[in-house]
């Protein structure tokens, strides 16, 4: 009650905050934030700690009643700390599950983490910005015994690192044919001379002779988890989930049984095209494959999405790295992983009809046709303290470009992602007796059978979740003592039941006049029938 | 009350009068130990304080962080503080008790603090040891564990964790269903019943011993596991108890999750305990050698712990560490120089591939205690036979609880009966002293082979118009390099730092071939040289060019080889 009376001022104010037009800031994220969770009895905001860097790592806990009996959908948004969008998509997602579709939250609950990497995400506010993946930790990329020696310096003072060209018959790049303002690898092997040495814009401060490979950032959270952990690699650090922030996430999540789905917004994809099954990597110790009916799954639901998207997207060819939170999610978590950019451009063709194969040909050829003009850095000629005797320019696409569309853009985007999660959360598994019959036996003996019925396109394990510790089996158990059972178990554990799948019980009990029989697990609810005898 | 100094009321004249040396052994050692028992945590920080307050220079006693039951993770740092800081110079760490039933770990571990601080008065060997390098001994690095195994009713292999209760049949209930100590003898012990179908029988000639009966035979008794009953009416009895997850799959190379490998808990470092001795080790790149103990059966194993990895244990560290390991079989007649993945189970997620995989460290695991110690014969691990020998002659029926009826809750009536939690996997008292030294011998022999360096020449050339060049040959005149080959394939530890301090330094450079003049210059910071390594009995060569005349000093600074000087 408290709670609602406090909501109306504050609404009226939030509409005049929300008029934005870019993506907010973390202390405009955390004042929405704070809205939603005064404003609405459904949410409740919790930081679950700080990052390296000071930053909160927010989740947003939505439901009803009992919410953590439920099952529930993780949506995490910020795993790159480049994609603003994800962030700008999980906000919004929260606010339209709570005002336009409350219904969904009396049969799911969503845990929304909108931004896992927030020391990164600042970035784009900086004076100076960069795609970053990297937190605040201090971390020795290069590995010499020297922390973030060198790394990338505005050479031509407008506050974006973007590409140099350094002109040199020692070069590995060439223009490329159709577009000379981007370079391409020369192919020496053709005859082809390269024209230009490429590098990120900085200069190399410690004369090692490298360039930029020991800057200001520290672990990239998205690539720092235990799936196919990149080991040593830049960014990865030493040892998987090695940053205080991966563990918060990681406890809550492994202590919340009912998690059914997990949503990501980022890089991966395999929404608009589902992974591919290769039953040798899906066979071995160590799982490398999406198992074959978990597979068929993702297709099906990869359908469904397609239905949300206006056009025949442009998929970017990523459907997880090394180390990154989707493939976790299913492979080491064994819970159905979802994950998208959130935002697909249509399939451009080059003069010769063909589709383009690289993300960057297609954002560039739909970047001329909408008459963009703010996403390439014109190339200038900057003085260069490694390359004195040559011509060194700076210039190339822009920063975040390529990840994130125009801020206008994200409502219609926000509002697709949310009918389609809805629609998942609405298949969430739906337990339910079915088909109950008594039998009264001679003396005081009665037959009871009952099937315990999925009502769900969504088997209430993944195939790999079967496996899996951290998916309970379901429990079926009876509230009478075992020793008044003639026939069948007080209680039955079940790994799985397929998608509309059931499972017929039958006992005999004696001397009761009613009892209950409970059935579920905590990602697939809990349901209890009442048997008078 | 006085305890804690007891060691000073047995003067050095009343020793003599009382006592005779053996070899090999502090006679009269300030702190009093018996080498012949277990220890409670209560009891380990007991003796580790005494060390400390009798041996301030050579014990530092620190804890390292906290159990998931709050208990102090100890760290005993053995060195001479006296000669230069004990965390730059090259390192050796030991631990024990991961497993927490694996106890005797830890009574080696601290034996082997005990020796080196006991004996450093009267052995050259031991001053120098301690001069040059430093043991970094945790003794046990399960402690909550360890004291519920022996304070609580268990069987000799339970638990094997740590003390966070997980739901282990998944029914979504924690811990509900675990040991009963039926008959209150604080030990469980196994459940036998008399059934017309049983396929086993009593030996007559030792009715302690059950037999299986031949195929075509009618037995007498049947099994019924370990004693308990079904508290949670599931029709199965302890299926949810302490224990699960286990410490050693939860280390963060390889690290894979419980599906793949049973055990692992939630990611690398999940159990505060592994999480404790991380990060230890991440602050002290001196440690180049290290030992985990376990048990049992008479092993040194080194890993790969899983078949998948076998591509990371490369033929030059594999050298070095049979080098060792092979010298180690001599000084631990009855132990076997072994590999996990092949020899014993494969598995990912454990203590010694993290020590080498993710931080290029030289280490194995010794698993403690083996058959041939009772009659020098190798009777194998978990021998029955051998073990009704072991107790008829040598420790008298100490180790058994004799059958018993009781009568049982669902069972009816059972007996109980059968081997301690202490016995088997244990040492009994009096084969520890001696097992526990001869560990110790191993663990010194491989922390005196981690790297020395010396700088063993310098030459001066004269060059034209008041310029020289100084060339500096360093050795490690000991087996292990500064730098795995493990460490250099992904850079692990920084390079050596060969420095030049004094002159103004115009260039510098690694000397290849001396002989021919192959060099490879350094073209930033000269006078401070980057080596990737020292290799193990082997040198490295730097050359600077210099200006004047000047006095000048070298440094050799390396993490794993520690730090060194020599000047002009």
């Amino acid at each position: 009650m408290v709670k609602a009376l406090l909501t109306l001022p504050l609404l009226l104010f939030s509409l005049g905050l929300l008029a934005q037009d870019d993506y907010p800031t973390l202390k405009q994220l955390e004042e929405r934030l704070k809205q939603l969770d005064i404003g609405f009895q459904e949410a409740n905001l919790k930081s679950l700690g700080k990052t390296e860097g000071g930053k909160d790592i927010w989740l947003l806990e939505l439901g009803t009643g009992s919410l953590h009996q439920k099952p529930a959908m993780v949506v995490a948004g910020g795993v790159e700390g480049f994609h603003l969008l994800g962030v700008e998509m999980s906000l919004q997602l929260a606010k339209k599950l709570l005002t336009d579709n409350k219904a969904i939250l009396e049969k799911s609950s969503f845990y929304i983490f909108p931004n896992l990497s927030p020391d990164a995400y600042e970035q784009y506010f900086a004076p100076l910005k960069y795609e970053r993946r990297g937190n605040a930790a201090k971390i020795d990329h290069d590995r010499d015994g020297r922390i973030s020696e060198d790394g990338y310096e505005d050479l031509n003072d407008d506050g974006l690192i973007t590409m140099m060209r350094i002109a040199s018959p020692t070069g590995d790049h060439v223009p490329m044919e159709h577009r000379p303002e981007l370079l391409r690898p020369a192919n020496p092997q053709k005859g082809e001379k390269g024209q230009y040495l490429y590098k990120s814009e900085g200069t190399d401060k410690d004369k090692d002779g490298s360039f930029n490979e020991d800057p200001e950032e520290g672990i990239a959270f998205n690539k720092s988890l235990t799936y196919q952990f990149p080991a040593f690699e830049t960014l990865a650090g030493d040892f998987p989930v090695s940053q205080v922030e991966s563990r918060f996430l990681l406890d809550y999540l492994y202590e919340h049984p009912n998690i059914y789905t997990v949503f990501t917004f980022g890089p991966a994809d395999n929404l608009s095209k589902p992974l591919a099954h290769d039953p040798q990597k899906a066979s071995e110790r160590v799982v490398t494959s999406i198992q074959k009916e978990d597979q068929i799954l993702n297709e099906w639901i990869s359908g469904k999405y397609r239905k949300h998207l206006p056009e025949d997207p442009f998929h970017n060819g990523n459907q997880g790295t090394d180390g990154d939170f989707f493939q976790w999610a299913y492979f080491h978590f064994g819970r159905l992983s979802l994950s998208t950019p959130g935002w697909f451009l249509p399939k451009q063709k080059d003069e010769n009809e063909d589709v383009y194969s690289s993300q960057k040909d297609n954002f560039l050829a739909w970047a001329d046709k909408q008459g963009m003009q703010d996403h390439m850095v014109e190339w200038v000629k900057v003085e260069h303290p490694d390359f004195p005797d040559h011509t060194v320019e700076v210039g190339g696409l822009k920063p975040f470009v390529l990840h994130n569309p125009p801020f206008h853009q994200v409502d219609s985007l926000a509002q697709i992602h949310t009918e389609f999660i809805v629609e998942l959360a609405t298949m969430h598994p739906q337990l339910s007796f079915i088909d109950m019959k008594t039998e009264t036996l001679d003396r005081g003996l009665t037959r009871i059978k009952v099937k315990l019925f999925n009502d769900s396109p969504l088997p209430t394990h993944t195939a790999l979740g079967k496996k899996s510790r951290w998916l309970k089996k379901i429990r079926v158990e009876l509230s009478i003592a075992a020793e008044n059972l003639l026939s069948g178990e007080k209680i039955t554990l079940i790994d799985h039941l397929d998608a509309y799948g059931s499972r017929e019980f039958s006992w005999i009990v004696k001397d009761g006049k009613t009892l209950t029989i409970k059935a579920g697990a905590p990602h697939t609810g809990t349901v209890s029938l009442d048997i008078a005898l | 009350m006085f305890c804690g100094f007891c060691f000073s009321l047995i003067p050095d004249m009343q020793a003599q009068e009382k006592f005779f040396r053996a070899i090999g052994t502090p006679h009269n050692p300030k702190v009093q130990v018996s080498w012949n028992r277990y220890h409670t945590n209560e009891g380990l920080l007991e003796i580790m304080r005494n060390m400390e307050k009798a041996y301030p220079s050579l014990v530092r006693l620190e804890s390292i962080g906290k159990s998931y039951e709050d208990r102090d993770i100890w760290m005993l740092t053995i060195s001479d503080f006296s000669k230069g800081d004990p965390d730059r110079k090259p390192a050796m760490y030991i631990d024990g008790n991961i497993h927490s039933n694996e106890l005797q770990g830890t009574e080696f571990s601290l034996y082997t603090a005990w020796y080196l601080v006991e004996m450093h008065a009267d052995l050259p060997f031991i001053q120098e040891l301690l001069e040059d390098k430093t043991f970094y001994i945790a003794p046990s690095i399960n402690p909550d564990a360890r004291d519920y195994f022996i304070k609580s009713p268990n069987t000799p292999h339970s638990p094997r964790s740590g003390m966070i209760k997980l739901d282990d049949d998944l029914d979504g209930e924690v811990a509900e269903d675990g040991f009963d100590d039926l008959n209150e003898d604080g030990h469980i012990t196994m459940m036998i019943r008399k059934s017309p179908t049983g396929r086993y029988v009593k030996d007559q000639r030792d009715p302690r011993k059950l037999i299986a009966v031949d195929p075509d035979e009618l037995g007498e008794y049947e099994m019924l596991g370990y004693e308990g009953y079904d508290r949670d009416g599931d029709g199965k009895v302890n299926e949810d108890g302490i224990g699960y997850y286990d410490p050693n799959r939860d280390w963060g190379w390889k690290w894979q999750p419980d599906y793949v490998q049973r055990g692992a808990y939630k990611y690398p470092f999940s159990q505060p305990e592994n999480r404790a001795v991380m990060e230890f080790v991440m602050k002290h790149p001196n440690i180049a050698g290290a030992q985990s103990y376990h048990n049992y059966g008479g092993m040194i194993l080194r890993g790969p712990g899983a078949e998948e990895d076998l591509e990371t244990y490369n033929q030059e560290d594999v050298r070095i560490y049979d080098a060792i390991a092979k010298k180690g079989e001599e000084m631990l007649p009855g132990y076997e120089y072994l590999v996990v993945y092949k020899d014993l189970y494969s598995v990912f997620g454990g203590e010694l591939d993290w020590f080498y995989g993710g931080r290029g460290i030289y280490t194995y695991s010794n698993e403690l205690m083996t058959s041939y110690l009772y009659f020098h014969k190798d009777a194998g691990r978990g021998n029955q036979d051998e073990q009704m020998m072991v107790d008829k002659y040598l420790t008298f029926g100490d180790a058994f609880v004799d059958w018993e009826s009781y009568d049982h809750p669902q069972f009816g009536e059972i007996e109980i009966g059968g081997f301690k939690k202490n016995s088997g996997r244990l040492h009994p008292g009096f084969l520890m002293e001696q097992d526990a030294h001869r560990n110790m011998a191993f663990t010194v022999y491989h922390g005196f082979q981690t790297p020395k360096l010396e700088v063993i020449e310098v030459k001066e050339e004269s060059q034209r118009g008041g310029i020289k060049t100084v060339t500096a040959t360093i050795r490690n005149s000991r087996l292990i390099p500064t730098h795995s080959s493990q460490d250099l394939k992904y850079n692990i530890e920084r390079p050596d730092w060969i420095s030049l301090e004094g002159p103004e330094v115009l260039a510098g450079m690694v000397v290849v071939d001396e002989d021919f003049n192959k060099v490879e210059e350094q073209n930033f910071e000269p006078e401070k040289i980057r080596v990737k390594n020292i290799p193990g009995m082997g040198m490295v060569k730097v050359r600077w060019i210099v200006k004047g005349n000047r006095n000048y000093r070298i440094i050799v600074d390396s993490a794993k080889g520690g730090v060194t000087n020599w000047e002009k």
